[in-house]
C-alpha cells in the first residue's frame, strides 16, 4: 500500500463510475486503504477493471469481489465495518437500506463511522429517486445554460465536470469528519447532493439572479463580471489555434500598449479608461485579433506573460500532456499496470512541498486484495475462502 | 454537537483565486480571519454587484466567498503592520494566500522563515502555475487557467472560438483541493508536531477534473476537440423541445426509447434491425440525432424529463439559474438560505453548502466590510492600545 499521511486508515469504498471514485481516490493518494467492493457482475464498462478510465480513477485502491446479492453478503458488509473507519457509496438512496446496511445498522457495529453517501439529489426530496450523470446535473444547475453563445443554444462544457467536483466534496466531507472524529471520538453521517454540488459551481450568479431580480443570459468567454478588455479568446496563427488575454487593470492595459510597441490606436479616447476599453470592446477585440493572428498562440502568450500580461494557450489533450510547465513539476506520473502496461495519470494536484511520492500503484485488477481481506482482515480459513469461492458469494 | 472544525483558525490572504477555500472551512466551522490590505482586497472589484452598483460591499462574488468570516485589515508591506501579522500567527494554525511566488519571500514572510519562528505552521499557496516551474511567476486569471489546463478545447462548438465554462471553476477547484490539503496536513501535525506547505497550481487543478480528455489522449492517443451540443462520446447530446432544451441520453436505453417514439408514431426507419446494432448507430448518428429531435419538438423538456425519469432515463432539462431558484427539490431540501445584511431591510439569498451533515452548519454571517472586526481582533485579541491603534491606522499599517 502507498506511503501517506492517512496510512491506518481504512475506508469501505462502494462507490462506481466517476464521482465517487474520484473522491475516495484522494484518500487512497494520502495512503489510506480504500476496499473498492466489486463482483463480476458490476465490473462491466466504466468499472471494468481493465480500462484507461478505471486505471486512473481507481489507483492505489484494493478491490475485492462479493455478490451483494447473496444472503452472506450482510454479514461479511458488517464484519468489514467493524474494522473499517469509513464508508462512501454512492447507490441510489434506498439500496444501501434494502440491504440492511444503512448508516444506522452500520453505525451499530462501528458507533463512530463515517459515512459519506453520495446521490444525484440528495437522501430526501421530491426529487430523490431521480437519476443522473455529471452531464444531468450540469444541465439542471443552469451550468450548461450559462456557458453558450446564446441562451437559446446552449453548449455547455465538453466533459463531465459534475462528478470530480462532487468527489471533492466527498473527499473533504471526510477529512472535516475525520478531524472532528479525532477531536471527539464521534462519527457523522453525510448526506452529499451532487445537484446542490453543481448549483454551488454558480454561487454568485445565483445570488444576482435572486437579489437582483433579473435573468443572468450566457455571453460566451464575456464576463460581466470580471472588468477586464481586453478579454477572451483570440484566433492565432496555425490551425485551429488561440490564446486568451486578460487586461483587467491599468497597470497591466501600460504593460500590453508597451510590448505592442505604443501604436497610435491605443492612445485614442476610446480606449483610455477600463470602462471606455469595455464599452468598445468589440472594436478592441477586432485589432487585437490581427495582432494574435500574425503569432502562434505559444509566441503571442511569451510576448504578453513576459510583459506581465495574463495570456494562455488553449491546450488540447496532447499539448497539456507536452507543456513544458506541468513536465517541469512531474505532473503526470506512471503506473505500471500488469495488463494494461505502463501508463500516465496525473498527479494529486495537493503537494506538499517537501514530501513527493513516487510510489503510484496502478488500480487493482478484479478481487486481486480478496485473499487478503478474507482470510488476513476477516480471518476465513482457507476452506472457508474456497467454499464461499465455490458458492460465488466471492466471484 | 459542535462544528466538524470548530478548532481550526485561519488566516485568509487570498485574492479570488482562493478565497473560496477558507470559505469551506469556515462553512464547517473553522474560524477565518480575512486579511485585507487597507482600503479592502482588489476581489471586491469582482461583479456581480448587488442592485448592480459597483461597490466594495456590494460584490456578490466577495459575499459569496467570504461568508462566515471576520474582516481585518492590514498592509504587509508596512514593518508594523508584518510585526502585526507575526503575532496574529501565533493565534492561528493555518495561512492561505494566493501572491506570486516570491513576493512574501522578499518582504520576509515567507514560509521557510515563518516555520522557524512557529514549526506547526500550515501554509497553503494557491497561484496559477504553483510555485516551481518556468511559467511560476507568470500571472493569471480563470481564462488562463481554464486555456493551458484544456478546459477549453473541448467546451464550444467548432463553428465557435473555445468555450470557458461559465464562472470561476478554476478557482473553485483549487480551493477545494486546497482545503483538503489543510485537513490533511493538520493530520499529520498530530503525529509529527510540524505544520507543511502546500504548493497549488490552478492550472494542475483544471487538468485533474477533465473527466475523459487526458484519459482517452493516454490511452487511445484520441486528441478531443469541442463538438457543441454533443457528449465527447455522442451518446447524449442536447436537443430542442418545445420549449427550451433537453439532455438526453441516446444508447444507454436505445430499445425503450425507439419503442417508446414509435408509440407515438416518431420512430421512423429506427425500429428496423440494423439500428440495433451500437456499432452502426454511432456511425450513422446525424441520422438518429434528426429523428429524435423531432420528436422531442413534439413535446415539452419538462414531459420528457418526467417520463423519462420514471423509467430511469438521466435526462434533464436546460434550466436557467432562475429556474434553478425555483426548483422544488432544492427547495424541499432548504438549499437557499437567507443570511441578513445589518444594513439592509431583506436578507440576502445564499446558496448553503451542497451536503447535510449529523451536526448543523447554521452559521450564517454575511462577509466583513472592509476592516469591519479591526477592534475586536486587534484591540481584544492582540490587546492592543486605542492610541496603538490610532498609529497604526496613520502609519497605513492597518
Amino acid at each position: 500500500m502507498r506511503q501517506g499521511i492517512l496510512n491506518g486508515l481504512r475506508v469501505l469504498d462502494f462507490t462506481w463510475m466517476l464521482a465517487g471514485p474520484f473522491g475516495t481516490r484522494v484518500l487512497a493518494d494520502f495512503g489510506a486503504e480504500v476496499i473498492k467492493v466489486q463482483s463480476a457482475k458490476t465490473a462491466k464498462g466504466a468499472e471494468s477493471n481493465l480500462t484507461g478510465y478505471f486505471n486512473t480513477w481507481n489507483r492505489n485502491k484494493r478491490s475485492m469481489t462479493l455478490d451483494m446479492n447473496t444472503p452472506e453478503a450482510k454479514e461479511i458488509i458488517l464484519r468489514l465495518t467493524e474494522i473499517c473507519d469509513v464508508v462512501v457509496e454512492n447507490f441510489s438512496p434506498r439500496v444501501m437500506s434494502n440491504w440492511g446496511l444503512g448508516y444506522e445498522k452500520l453505525k451499530k457495529v462501528r458507533p463512530d463511522l463515517i459515512m459519506v453517501s453520495i446521490s444525484a439529489m440528495g437522501q430526501t426530496g421530491p426529487w430523490k429517486d431521480m437519476v443522473g450523470y455529471g452531464p444531468t446535473l450540469q444541465a439542471l444547475s443552469g451550468l450548461t445554460y450559462l456557458t453558450s453563445f446564446h441562451k437559446d443554444s446552449p453548449l455547455g462544457l465538453g466533459f463531465a465536470y459534475a462528478d470530480p467536483m462532487i468527489g471533492l466534496y466527498a473527499a473533504l466531507a471526510v477529512l472535516a469528519a475525520l478531524e472532528y472524529r479525532d477531536r471527539t471520538g464521534q462519527g457523522q453521517y453525510i448526506d452529499l447532493s451532487g445537484y446542490e454540488v453543481s448549483c454551488s459551481l454558480i454561487g454568485p450568479t445565483l445570488m444576482d439572479v435572486a437579489s437582483n431580480k433579473k435573468a443572468a443570459i450566457p455571453r460566451g468567454n464575456d464576463s460581466d463580471t470580471f472588468s477586464a478588455a481586453p478579454y477572451g479568446c483570440y484566433r492565432c496563427s496555425g490551425e485551429d489555434r488561440w490564446c486568451v488575454i486578460a487586461v483587467s487593470n491599468e497597470h497591466e492595459w501600460e504593460a500590453f500598449c508597451r510590448v505592442l510597441g505604443n501604436p497610435d490606436w491605443t492612445k485614442e479616447e476610446k480606449f483610455s479608461t477600463l470602462s471606455r476599453r469595455r464599452e468598445n470592446a468589440e472594436e478592441l477585440d477586432g485589432i487585437m485579433s490581427q495582432w494574435t493572428m500574425m503569432h502562434t498562440p505559444e509566441e503571442a502568450v511569451q510576448i504578453l506573460q513576459e510583459g506581465g500580461i495574463p495570456a494562455g494557450v488553449v491546450q488540447n489533450a496532447e499539448e497539456v500532456a507536452r507543456d513544458p510547465q506541468l513536465e517541469a513539476r512531474d505532473f503526470f506520473v506512471k503506473l505500471n499496470h500488469p495488463v494494461l502496461g505502463q501508463a500516465f495519470s496525473d498527479r494529486s494536484p495537493i503537494r506538499f512541498k517537501d514530501a513527493s511520492q513516487d510510489d503510484w500503484k496502478a488500480a487493482p485488477l478484479l478481487g486481486e486484495d480478496n485473499r487478503y481481506i478474507y482470510m488476513e482482515l476477516l480471518g476465513f480459513t482457507e476452506e472457508q475462502f474456497s467454499s464461499y469461492l465455490e458458492r460465488k458469494i466471492i466471484q | 454537537m459542535g462544528c466538524p472544525l470548530e478548532n481550526l483558525k485561519v488566516l485568509d490572504l487570498a485574492d479570488e483565486k482562493a478565497s473560496f477555500c477558507s470559505k469551506l472551512l469556515a462553512d464547517l466551522g473553522a474560524s477565518v480571519i480575512k486579511v485585507e490590505k487597507p482600503g479592502g482586497d482588489a476581489s471586491r472589484n469582482i461583479g456581480p454587484f448587488l442592485g448592480n452598483e459597483s461597490h466594495p460591499n456590494r460584490s456578490l462574488s466577495f459575499n459569496h466567498n467570504n461568508m462566515n468570516k471576520l474582516g481585518i485589515t492590514l498592509n504587509v508591506e508596512h514593518v508594523e503592520g508584518r510585526k502585526l501579522f507575526l503575532r496574529l500567527l501565533g493565534k492561528h494554525d493555518v495561512v492561505v494566500e494566493t501572491f506570486l511566488p516570491g513576493y512574501l519571500e522578499k518582504l520576509g514572510l515567507g514560509f521557510g522563515a515563518l516555520s522557524k519562528i512557529n514549526e506547526k505552521l500550515i501554509w497553503v499557496s494557491v497561484t496559477g502555475f504553483g510555485q516551481t516551474g518556468p511559467r511560476s511567476r507568470d500571472p493569471c486569471y480563470d481564462i488562463v487557467a481554464s486555456a493551458f489546463g484544456g478546459q477549453m478545447s473541448v467546451s464550444g462548438a467548432l463553428s465557435t472560438s473555445p468555450l470557458k465554462p461559465f464562472g470561476e471553476q478554476s478557482y473553485t477547484i483549487a480551493s477545494l483541493y486546497a482545503a483538503m490539503g489543510i485537513l490533511l496536513a493538520l493530520k499529520r501535525r498530530r503525529q509529527t508536531g510540524k505544520g507543511e506547505h502546500i504548493d497549488i497550481s490552478l492550472q494542475e487543478a483544471v487538468v485533474s477534473a477533465l473527466d475523459h480528455v487526458m484519459v482517452r489522449y493516454f490511452y487511445e492517443k484520441v486528441v478531443p476537440r469541442r463538438q457543441g451540443e454533443r457528449s465527447w462520446n455522442n451518446t447524449s447530446c442536447l436537443l430542442p423541445c418545445k420549449n427550451g432544451q433537453l439532455f438526453i441520453t441516446l444508447f444507454p436505453q436505445w430499445e425503450t426509447l425507439v419503442e417508446w417514439m414509435a408509440s407515438e408514431g416518431m420512430a421512423d426507419d429506427l425500429t428496423d434491425d440494423q439500428w440495433s446494432d451500437e456499432a452502426y448507430r454511432l456511425s450513422h448518428f446525424d441520422h438518429i440525432l434528426q429523428v429524435v429531435k423531432r420528436w422531442t419538438l413534439t413535446h415539452t423538456s419538462d414531459e420528457l424529463f418526467e417520463l423519462g425519469q420514471l423509467m430511469h432515463f438521466p435526462w434533464a432539462p436546460v434550466q436557467s439559474p432562475q429556474e434553478v431558484l425555483d426548483n422544488p427539490q432544492l427547495k424541499a431540501r432548504h438549499f437557499f438560505i437567507d443570511v441578513s445584511h445589518p444594513e439592509m431591510d431583506t436578507p440576502l439569498t445564499y446558496p448553503r453548502a451542497p451536503y447535510q451533515w449529523g451536526c448543523s452548519l447554521e452559521r450564517r454571517k454575511r462577509a466583513p466590510r472592509v476592516g469591519e472586526d479591526n477592534i475586536e481582533v486587534y484591540q481584544e485579541e492582540l490587546g492592543l492600545s486605542e492610541q496603538e491603534m490610532e498609529r497604526l491606522h496613520s502609519l497605513h499599517a492597518i
